[in-house]
């Protein structure tokens, strides 16, 4: 379904066609879906986060300065979303958990062990500080470069390059076991075969 | 026992949290409803083409700028800080007043704006919505704009909108950087009891 570029989609939606900006929910919810799944670890605060920036992008399309790039402009609604739903989160005192239909996907795949190793993947990102997980997942996940992570964040590049390599380093001493453990079992398993 | 490489780990780790994510149509659906709800953009061509954008206004100009402009947020609320704050010392200045509340209070807003035709008042008290009737202000004569709103108790970003096209912050107010659109709007904290 493309329905033409986003600017032309949002200039659709401006004149009042608010069943346009369907077009541009379908386009940009699967991208986005990962970066709030990760961030926020259960798929009901991800859907609940990128529902309400959603919801605040429409409300304010009309300050959308740049419509063609809709969709970094709603990033950044979604990475500010995401920093309040955390912190709502950690005041309640609600713990982080596994997301459970990609385990189960995993399961599907490979049995015991690739849900394992992504169990121990979600884990070992809940542990990181929600700073540290944020400029992890824009630079390995999203794979942005660092001056558009500055721009989307706020933060300052060489902070940011901190607070990655803290995150790998972290991550590094977390995942060091099982990543040990699951490249045994793929040289096993290749020597088997 | 092989040996492995600790970079290695970090690498696969994002391998895998690069799968794709599908939230699926009913998803879509309960955002649509959502948006369904709110009120409907009606933004002709002339008018996309003047639609709100942020102005600011430096420091060279300023003196240009006081004579053609001058706005102020007062009565039960207030805005805190001065004329020209930045924006760490507005941030600061409101994070030291906080008033935690209750109900809401009316809030005079002032803008001195001679060549419009049109002002209104927008923040997140209202959803940023430039057509909210009860945020249209009144033409007082010379020039002075003026509306008194209700406003909830509590830290608010605000903007006034001349002629649906131009976005102005508050000259006497502190500036802060909207954190979600990325531009800069004038802090408002209205306390519990008031002034």
């Amino acid at each position: 379904m493309d329905r033409g570029t986003d600017g032309q989609v949002v200039a659709r939606v401006l004149r009042g066609d608010v069943e346009e900006y369907g077009i541009l929910v379908a386009r940009y919810r699967d991208r986005y879906a990962r970066y709030a799944l990760h961030m926020l670890g259960n798929r009901e605060d991800a859907e609940e986060a990128l529902q309400d920036a959603f919801t605040r992008a429409y409300r304010s399309l009309v300050r959308c300065a740049d419509p063609e790039r809709f969709g970094a402009w709603l990033f950044r609604i979604l990475v500010n979303r995401c920093r309040t739903a955390g912190a709502r989160r950690a005041r309640r005192g609600r713990t982080f958990v596994s997301d459970e239909v990609a385990l189960l996907e995993a399961a599907e795949d490979h049995p015991s062990e690739q849900s394992a190793w992504r169990e121990e993947i979600d884990r070992a990102l809940a542990r990181l500080r929600p700073e540290q997980r944020e400029a992890f997942l824009l630079k390995y996940v999203e794979d942005l470069g660092y001056d558009e992570m500055s721009r989307l964040t706020g933060v300052g590049v060489s902070a940011l390059k901190m607070r990655v390599m803290r995150a790998c380093e972290r991550l590094r001493e977390l995942l060091e076991d099982v990543h040990h453990l699951r490249e045994e079992h793929e040289v096993n398993d290749a020597t088997r075969s | 026992m092989m040996r492995h490489d600790p970079e290695r780990a970090i690498e696969r780790a994002a391998a895998e949290l690069r799968r794709p994510v599908r939230f699926g149509s009913a998803f879509d659906e309960r955002v649509m409803a959502e948006v369904r709800g709110l009120p409907r953009h009606r933004l002709g061509a002339w008018r996309r083409l003047l639609r709100p954008r942020t102005i600011t206004v430096s420091p060279l100009f300023s003196g240009l700028a006081a004579a053609l402009l001058f706005a102020a947020a007062i009565s039960t609320g207030h805005a805190i800080g001065t004329a020209g704050s930045d924006t760490a010392s507005g941030a600061e200045a409101l994070a030291t007043a906080v008033t935690p509340s209750k109900g809401p209070h009316d809030v005079q807003f002032v803008l001195v704006a001679p060549t419009a035709r049109k002002v209104s008042v927008v923040g997140d008290f209202n959803d940023w919505d430039s057509a909210h009737q009860a945020y249209q202000a009144e033409h007082r004569g010379g020039g002075v704009w003026s509306v008194t709103a209700s406003v909830p108790v509590g830290h608010h970003r605000y903007s006034f909108v001349v002629d649906d096209s131009v976005w102005v912050t508050d000259p006497t107010a502190p500036r802060v950087i909207d954190d979600d659109y990325g531009r800069p709007n004038s802090a408002l904290v209205v306390g519990e009891t008031g002034r």
